[in-house]
């Protein structure tokens, strides 16, 4: 069935931002947005977020940094990226052909490696927000290390509101004790929205080498695998804070979706599923169009819908 | 590049462990010799991420067939595939051989020291896959190729298609590690010889097969300043440049910098085996 491309059943707001869906590719597994024109129509894309982006260019970590697993993958990519300077130089005047909110995922070693992140994207035109990446496990600092603990990730969600010139999302780690403490202090700190969750550390072990399968030792487990352990983490946050929120993990199809908005989730991204299934996005909005036309609903009607008896 | 579901026309055993599937396309393919598809049994769920595998033989614009060792859950996935059965496929892939073959190419490879007389094929194991349509090509641009094909068995050379590269009528020089077939020991050892009886004028090599063998061929044609190309390998996520994890290290960059990787996928899958950082191995086997 054709339908059309911006269905304002489909159609979400969050932090003043208007999504013509709520489908979005995540971080990591977007690459920049250009790398899925020949495949996707970026114009129906709800938005994408880039890979994470610092101030200075990353290698990233030594190879092996993929393996997969039952359900999913680990990876420890260790976040090679091109840099917020030629983020937006090259890659920003392409984008800004397509009709797509682009959110720009940032990270640092350091909180002024954060500012100062922001401070090169904040002069890009077209950036729609920023993710701040407080969880990635693939690296001894920054990251996670700011991402669980309340305090240091509070502290730097301040920082970087007060000089991020669109809004704020922050990205949650599920490797914590009790998300909910961390999500209520980083909007307290003045987050515009949450998105949760990035990977969840793992473990593989080569029995022929008696090595760890990656290089790094650990990795980020994604995939299908991950998805109730996601679905749960949005519907405790969405329980406690009262901003919009991002559901992330094993998302692969329309009913995935469903389960994270109506769990509290405004917003869905895409990872992993992306790797084997490049126009998976499209079909999940074509997907969810047809649900709220079967249901007669809407996806902002859908979101944080749980029945509870 | 183009993301399609494709259907079985065949999938047959070449030799215990080895297969050969046909796929047809509902649309023309233009792949070129060395390129490589990510493929996967369309109706199986696990595992999740396609495989890698070159594009080995073209039997018209919309049919293309795989040489596949039987492996893992992802190649044995492909190996219960029925002639009808769909497979999903992302396809073509990578930079392919001519790159680094004429002149035009060797502005953006400046170790492409064209023009090239006389080239050379090493491949090994699985790796035949990869060169078969590049010895094809080879021979039709009239460029003397002598290629060296390794394997561990007379029966894993059988199953990496030894008996296509024989119908080619070209130069092929044999060894299984086993001695059960050709020359005993590795496939390096014959090149090693071939280069040292003079056999290294104006050539260039192009290689593929296992890590190790292929960085002792770059070490062999170093010596003699010969262009070297490998095809290399990597565990695969995505195929299209975007998870970065089929990266290897370039001998040419600070490893401090960003260059320091690059992908397998869209950087290559082909390389100057000079640029390769080859103590780094992309892959553990
Ligand atoms: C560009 C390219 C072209 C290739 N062409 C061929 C070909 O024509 N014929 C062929 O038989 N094989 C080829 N390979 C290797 C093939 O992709 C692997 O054998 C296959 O991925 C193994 O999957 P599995 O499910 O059998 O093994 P598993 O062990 O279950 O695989 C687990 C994971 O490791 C990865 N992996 C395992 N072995 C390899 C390997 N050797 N290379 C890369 N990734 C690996 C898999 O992709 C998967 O993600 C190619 C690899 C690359 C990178
Ligand atoms: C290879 C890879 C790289 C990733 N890189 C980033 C990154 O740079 N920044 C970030 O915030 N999240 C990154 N992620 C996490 C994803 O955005 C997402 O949160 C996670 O994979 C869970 O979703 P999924 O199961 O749909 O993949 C990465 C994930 C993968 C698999
Ligand atoms: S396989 Fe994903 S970038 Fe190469």
């Amino acid at each position: 069935m054709a339908i059309q491309p911006h269905d304002t059943k489909v159609e979400v707001e969050v932090a003043g931002i208007k999504f013509n869906n709520p489908v979005l590719g995540a971080s990591g597994t977007f690459g920049y947005g250009l790398e899925f024109a020949e495949l996707i129509d970026l114009n129906r894309l709800g938005g994408f977020c880039t890979k994470g982006l610092s101030a200075q260019p990353l290698p990233g970590n030594i190879p092996a940094r993929i393996v997969e697993t039952h359900g999913g993958m680990l990876n420890a990519i260790g976040l090679q990226n091109i840099g917020a300077r030629a983020f937006v130089d090259e890659k920003l005047p392409l984008l800004r052909r397509y009709d797509t909110r682009i959110i720009a995922n940032v990270f640092g070693y350091s909180d002024e490696d954060y500012l100062e992140a922001i401070q090169m994207l904040n002069d890009g035109a077209g950036i729609a927000a920023y993710e701040l990446n407080i969880s990635c496990p693939n690296v001894k600092e920054g990251g996670i290390v700011i991402g669980s603990s309340p305090v240091a990730a509070a502290r730097l969600t301040a920082k970087a509101k007060a000089i991020a010139a669109r809004p704020l999302i922050v990205k949650l780690s599920p490797n914590v004790t009790d998300v909910k403490v961390l999500a209520t202090a980083i909007v307290e700190a003045g987050a515009d929205a949450l998105s949760l969750i990035n990977t969840l550390v793992g473990m593989s072990i080569d029995v022929n080498t008696r090595r760890p399968r990656l290089n790094y030792g650990t990795g980020g487990l994604s995939g299908p695998a991950i998805k109730p352990v996601a679905v749960r983490m949005v519907h405790e946050v969405a329980s406690c804070v009262n901003v919009p929120l991002l559901g992330i993990g094993g998302i692969a199809s329309t009913i995935d979706a469903l389960e994270f908005i109506i769990a509290g989730a405004s917003l869905v991204q895409i990872g992993t599923a992306n790797y084997y299934d490049p126009t998976v996005t499209m079909k999940v909005i074509d997907g969810l169009s047809q649900y709220c036309a079967s249901k007669n609903t809407s996806v902002k009607e859908l979101v944080k819908s749980l029945v509870k008896d | 590049m183009l993301d399609t579901i494709a259907t079985v026309a065949s999938n047959t055993e070449i030799a215990p462990g080895y297969k050969l599937l046909t796929l047809n396309f509902n649309q023309a393919i233009h792949a070129r010799a060395g390129q490589f598809a990510m493929l996967k049994a369309h109706d199986a769920f696990e595992p999740l991420l396609r495989r890698a595998l070159a594009i080995y033989q073209v039997g018209g614009a919309t049919q293309l067939s795989f040489l596949y060792q039987v492996m893992g859950r992802g190649t044995q996935a492909l190996a219960l595939l029925k002639p009808g059965g769909r497979v999903d496929a992302l396809i073509p892939l990578g930079n392919g051989w001519a790159e680094f073959f004429d002149n035009q190419s060797a502005e953006k490879n400046p170790s492409s020291l064209a023009p090239i007389e006389r080239a050379i094929v090493v491949a090994g194991g699985i790796g035949s896959a990869s060169v078969l349509m590049w010895c094809e090509e080879l021979r039709q641009k009239n460029i003397a190729t002598q290629i060296f094909f390794g394997a561990a068995s007379a029966r894993v050379a059988q199953g990496c298609g030894l008996a296509d590269f024989r119908a080619l009528n070209m130069p092929l020089t044999l060894t299984t590690d086993d001695g059960s077939l050709g020359e005993r020991g590795f496939v390096t050892a014959p090149l090693e010889r071939f280069l040292r009886d003079g056999g290294n004028q104006q050539a260039a090599i192009y290689t593929c097969g296992p890590w190790v063998m292929m960085k002792r061929v770059a070490e062999i044609a170093e010596p003699f300043k010969l262009p070297c190309f490998a095809s290399l390998e990597a565990p695969m996520g995505c195929g299209f440049g975007v998870c970065v994890g089929c990266v290897v290290a370039m001998k040419d960059a600070d490893p401090k910098s960003y260059g320091a990787y690059k992908r397998v996928c869209t950087d290559g899958s082909i390389f100057p085996a000079e640029r390769i950082q080859w103590e780094v191995a992309a892959m553990t086997h």
